[in-house]
């Protein structure tokens, strides 16, 4: 068999992921000058070979702040999707598996999540609760779950009605094991396309929940508080707008990238 | 006609359903909260019988079942008690709130129908050649693009390069609708594009899977022009399978503009929400939540029983194709 082509798209993706992935172990090894130290004399300095990208409005290092930024936003993109692939598997299977009322109550419980717009319901959940990050990547798991059982309902509905199943069936296999053990495998492969945009909508979420001051909470860096901090200086500073903003349209753009390659090969 | 009362009826009964878990959530979401309303309202310096007196006021001894039933009653009737913040009833506060929120979203809806349709009739026209590769690009890179960076940028280039684009500026729709018009189109454009890009992809793909029907070849044979069968034969069944994408993009561009309002300092509901949450007005937060959730649940039942109505094989097989 022929050496099949790798798709463009998991190149020019892989490329942008590899740029955040870097930023992110920079900032972990503590690279640079520190992004919490604030400077009164160097306030608002354009970029240059001092300061790569800037200064902010209170002197701190705009190149150190993207840098620790990268590190929150992969974070949270991560264990947000985690959690909604966890809480997600688990309704998915249940209601694929066992069907009936079991079927019923899950999908109506996830469609009722999906009927609140956009953030809505994390935005709410953290407002009850208080911004913290903690609260932030549960209250975003939550919203995001229902995709994730939606996808694992269609491919166990699919999967069960095949022999290998039924034999399981007749052996005598318990339903817990038959879906852990031959289900949960062969529908995991099918996900991984929504796991990549699960990733790539996660952070659209969580930089819109930092811009408006209920993600991520100071002092710790994210895009988004950033942005947001940046835009009284918006005539002044613009490269306070263009290099975050520029970060994060390459993780959520290579994400993007990643999962049309993954299309592209079925 | 007997399967499409049945069908109707069962999706009625699924979104009263759908409406109260609605209601359920967002009324859990404040009653398992740290600390209650009252304590938030006095502060930590009340005293304990001022803290008892306001939670009799507001209701909160009574049992939880008791709170929810009348909160609900409350939620239908239109009535959720006055905002703790602003000190006047929940539902004039949003009324007054509708027109820029819902002015964005429709605009941008608009925007979204006007812009996606064409270009994927251009695009599913030559598959893989220039203008779809064009499209598709643009596409991909929109899609990435949050709406509120988008926001930023599109302020940090209209103020370089045209000076002023009315941005922070808010015209009531009474006064002056076509200012109206203006100051929201902007904003309105920073919501549309991902969902552009969203729609432009759905539309393409479903053009093309219909153009491989063979109602289409036969349609050719008998010496019909691409335009005509594009019009008269593919567009009005990619526009079945189209009505429940457009719904979703519908929720997500009033997602979208909530956010959006905040880059443009525009006075509407995701203003009004943060304010609620800054100050923790629960009843507000809880009432505009509650009301876009159940808005957007009446939408999504629209949706289905329009498709529904469009195509009929939709209802021998429970809403599966």
């Amino acid at each position: 068999m022929p050496k099949k082509k790798i798709s463009p798209y998991y190149i020019v993706g892989g490329a942008f992921l590899a740029v955040i992935i870097i930023a992110c172990i920079l900032s972990l090894l503590g690279v640079g000058p520190s992004p919490l130290k604030t400077n009164s004399a160097d306030k608002l300095l354009p970029p240059s070979a001092s300061h790569l990208m800037g200064t902010d409005n209170m002197g701190r290092d705009l190149f150190a702040r993207v840098l620790s930024a990268s590190k929150y936003t992969l974070l949270i993109s991560v264990a947000g999707v985690s959690v909604a692939l966890v809480l997600g598997t688990i309704a998915g299977m249940l209601a694929g598996y066992f069907g009936g009322i079991w079927d019923r109550i899950i999908m109506l419980l996830g469609n009722s999540i999906m009927c609140f717009p956009g953030i809505l319901l994390a935005l709410m959940a953290v407002a009850v609760w208080g911004p913290s990050l903690f609260n932030v990547i549960w209250a975003l798991g939550l919203v995001f779950a229902p995709t994730f059982a939606r996808v694992y309902r269609t491919e166990v509905i699919k999967i069960k009605e095949r022999d290998y199943i039924l034999n399981a069936k007749i052996l005598g296999v318990k339903p817990l094991r038959i879906i852990a053990v031959h289900i949960f495998p062969n529908a995991f492969t099918q996900i991984i396309p929504a796991v990549v945009i699960g990733l790539a909508n996660m952070t659209l979420s969580e930089s819109a929940m930092s811009y408006i001051g209920l993600g991520v909470q100071p002092p710790k860096a994210s895009y988004g508080k950033i942005l947001s901090d940046a835009q009284s200086y918006i005539s002044t500073a613009p490269w306070l707008i263009i290099f975050p903003s520029l970060m994060l349209v390459i993780y959520i753009l290579g994400l993007y990238f990643i999962s049309e390659g993954i299309r592209g090969d079925r | 006609m007997k399967e499409r009362v049945t069908y109707i009826l069962s999706r009625v009964l699924e979104l009263v359903i759908t409406l109260l878990i609605v209601s359920l959530l967002t009324f859990a979401a404040f009653s398992i909260i740290p600390g209650d309303t009252a304590s938030v309202l006095l502060g930590i310096n009340a005293s304990p019988a001022q803290l008892e007196a306001l939670r009799e006021k507001l209701g909160l001894n009574d049992p939880l079942w008791y709170r929810y039933l009348s909160w609900l009653k409350g939620a239908f009737t239109g009535d959720l008690g006055d905002s703790t913040a602003f000190g006047k009833p929940v539902a004039e506060l949003i009324v007054s709130r509708l027109p820029v929120t819902f002015g964005l979203s429709f605009l941008s809806l608009i925007l979204v129908l006007v812009i996606s349709y064409p270009s994927a009739v251009i695009s599913s026209g030559k598959p893989g050649k220039f203008w779809d590769q064009f499209f598709s690009v643009i596409g991909h890179v929109s899609f990435a693009i949050p709406p509120f960076v988008l926001s930023l940028i599109s302020i940090l280039v209209t103020s370089k390069i045209f000076g002023y684009f009315g941005v922070g500026k808010y015209v009531e729709p009474s006064k002056d609708f076509f200012g109206y018009v203006y100051c929201l189109l902007l904003p309105a454009f920073c919501v549309a594009v991902p969902k552009i890009a969203m729609a432009f992809k759905f539309l393409r793909a479903s053009i093309l899977t219909e153009k491989n029907n063979d109602y289409v070849r036969t349609s050719k044979s008998r010496g019909l022009s691409n335009i005509k069968i594009m019009f008269r034969h593919i567009l009005p069944n990619s526009n079945v399978s189209a009505i429940t994408a457009l719904s979703i993009i519908l929720s997500d561009l009033l997602g979208g503009s909530l956010i959006v309002e905040q880059v443009f300092n525009l006075p509407g509901l995701g203003r009004l929400l943060l304010q609620a949450i800054g100050r923790r007005d629960f009843p507000l937060i809880s009432g505009i939540v509650f009301y876009l959730a159940a808005m957007m649940v009446i939408v999504y039942f629209l949706a289905d029983i329009l498709m529904n109505l469009c195509d009929p094989r939709l209802r021998k097989n429970g809403g599966n194709i």
